[in-house]
C-alpha cells in the first residue's frame, strides 16, 4: 500500500490540489481500484475551533460523480467528529473528477474519499 | 506559524470582551438613572470600541470616584485590559494582582493576567493563571482562546490533512 502514498511536494500527480486558506500540509493516499480519477481535488480547511483545541479527526464522504465529472448526492457516511463534516463535504462538492469517455457507461456506484485531520508538532526556531 | 500571528494579532479582542459586563451594568442603570459612574461606563465603552487610551484615560478617572467595591474592582479589571491593549503589560498585570487581591475568584482577571504573562514570555505563570481561570469559568470563550495562544506558544502545530481514495465504491443503497 505504501507504493499508493503520494505527496504533494512530488508534483507528479495527474491532477491539480487546491490548498485552502489554512495551507495544511497535505498527503494524497491515490486509489486504484476506481472507476473514476479525479482531475480537481480541493482540500478542506482544517477547522480553526478544532485545531485551537487539538481537536484531529476523520470523515468518509460519499458521492456521485456524474458523466461530466461534476460531484453530486455527496453525504457523510462516517465520522469521528461533526466539526470536520461541512469542511469536507464542501471540499468534495468543489473538487471534479476525469469526465467519462463517450465509449464508457455510466455506472450508478457512489465513489468515498476518507479526509484525515491530523494536527503535527512544529519546531519553535 | 500564520495562526500564531493571527491569534496575537486577536488580543485586543481577547481582551474587549472581558469588559462586557461593565457595559452591560451600566445600560442596565442607564434606563431608569443614567450609569452610576459615567467615567467608568464611558472609559469601559471606548475599550470595547478598541480605544484603548481614551478608555484607560476615563477609567483611571472612574475608578478614582468610584462610590463602591464593585465599581471599583471592575474598573481596575478594565484597567488591566486597557493597558494590555496599549501594550503596557506589567502595568496590566499590576491591576489584575490589585483585582485578584480583593476578589481571588475574578476569572476575567485571571484571563487578562494569563494573556499579559503569555506576552512577556512567562508561560509558567500563564499556565497557573489559566487553570485557576478554568477552574472558575471553565466553558468562558476568552479563557479557551488564552489557552489556545498558550498552546501555539509552547507547542505549536501545522495542519495535516491526509486525503485518501483507497476506498473509492460504495452501493447506492448505503447511507
Amino acid at each position: 500500500m505504501n507504493n499508493n502514498r503520494l505527496f504533494i511536494a512530488a508534483g507528479i500527480m495527474a491532477f491539480s490540489i487546491a490548498l485552502a486558506q489554512d495551507e495544511p500540509i497535505v498527503e494524497y493516499v491515490a486509489g486504484d481500484e476506481g472507476e473514476r480519477r479525479p482531475l480537481h481535488t480541493v482540500v478542506p480547511a482544517y477547522p480553526e475551533k478544532a485545531r485551537r483545541a487539538r481537536v484531529e479527526g476523520e470523515v468518509e464522504v460519499c458521492f456521485k460523480v456524474n458523466r461530466e465529472g461534476r460531484t453530486s448526492r455527496v453525504a457523510v457516511r462516517r465520522s469521528t467528529n461533526r466539526a470536520f463534516e461541512k469542511p469536507s463535504r464542501d471540499a468534495v462538492r468543489a473538487s471534479t473528477y476525469r469526465p467519462l469517455p463517450k465509449d464508457k457507461k455510466l455506472s450508478g456506484i457512489k465513489t468515498c474519499r476518507t479526509f484525515r485531520f491530523h494536527l503535527e508538532a512544529v519546531t519553535i526556531d | 506559524m500564520n495562526k500564531v500571528t493571527t491569534l496575537w494579532l486577536n488580543c485586543p479582542v481577547v481582551v474587549c470582551l472581558c469588559l462586557a459586563a461593565a457595559v452591560a451594568h451600566g445600560q442596565e442603570s442607564k434606563t431608569v438613572l443614567g450609569p452610576s459612574n459615567t467615567d467608568l461606563y464611558y472609559g469601559a465603552k471606548a475599550l470595547l470600541a478598541g480605544d484603548a487610551e481614551e478608555g484607560v484615560r476615563l477609567t483611571l478617572l472612574g475608578v478614582q470616584r468610584a462610590a463602591n467595591s464593585r465599581d471599583r474592582i471592575t474598573g481596575m479589571s478594565n484597567l488591566c485590559a486597557g493597558y494590555i491593549m496599549l501594550e503596557q503589560y506589567e502595568i496590566g498585570v499590576s491591576y489584575c494582582d490589585k483585582v485578584l487581591a480583593r476578589n481571588d475568584q475574578h476569572w476575567r482577571s485571571y484571563s487578562n493576567r494569563a494573556l499579559a504573562n503569555l506576552k512577556l514570555g512567562r508561560f509558567e505563570e500563564t499556565e497557573a493563571d489559566l487553570q485557576k481561570a478554568e477552574a472558575i469559568a471553565p466553558s468562558a470563550r476568552t479563557v479557551k482562546v488564552v489557552r489556545s495562544m498558550l498552546l501555539d506558544a509552547t507547542n505549536p502545530v501545522a495542519p495535516l490533512i491526509v486525503i485518501d481514495d483507497r476506498r473509492q465504491a460504495a452501493d447506492d443503497d448505503e447511507q
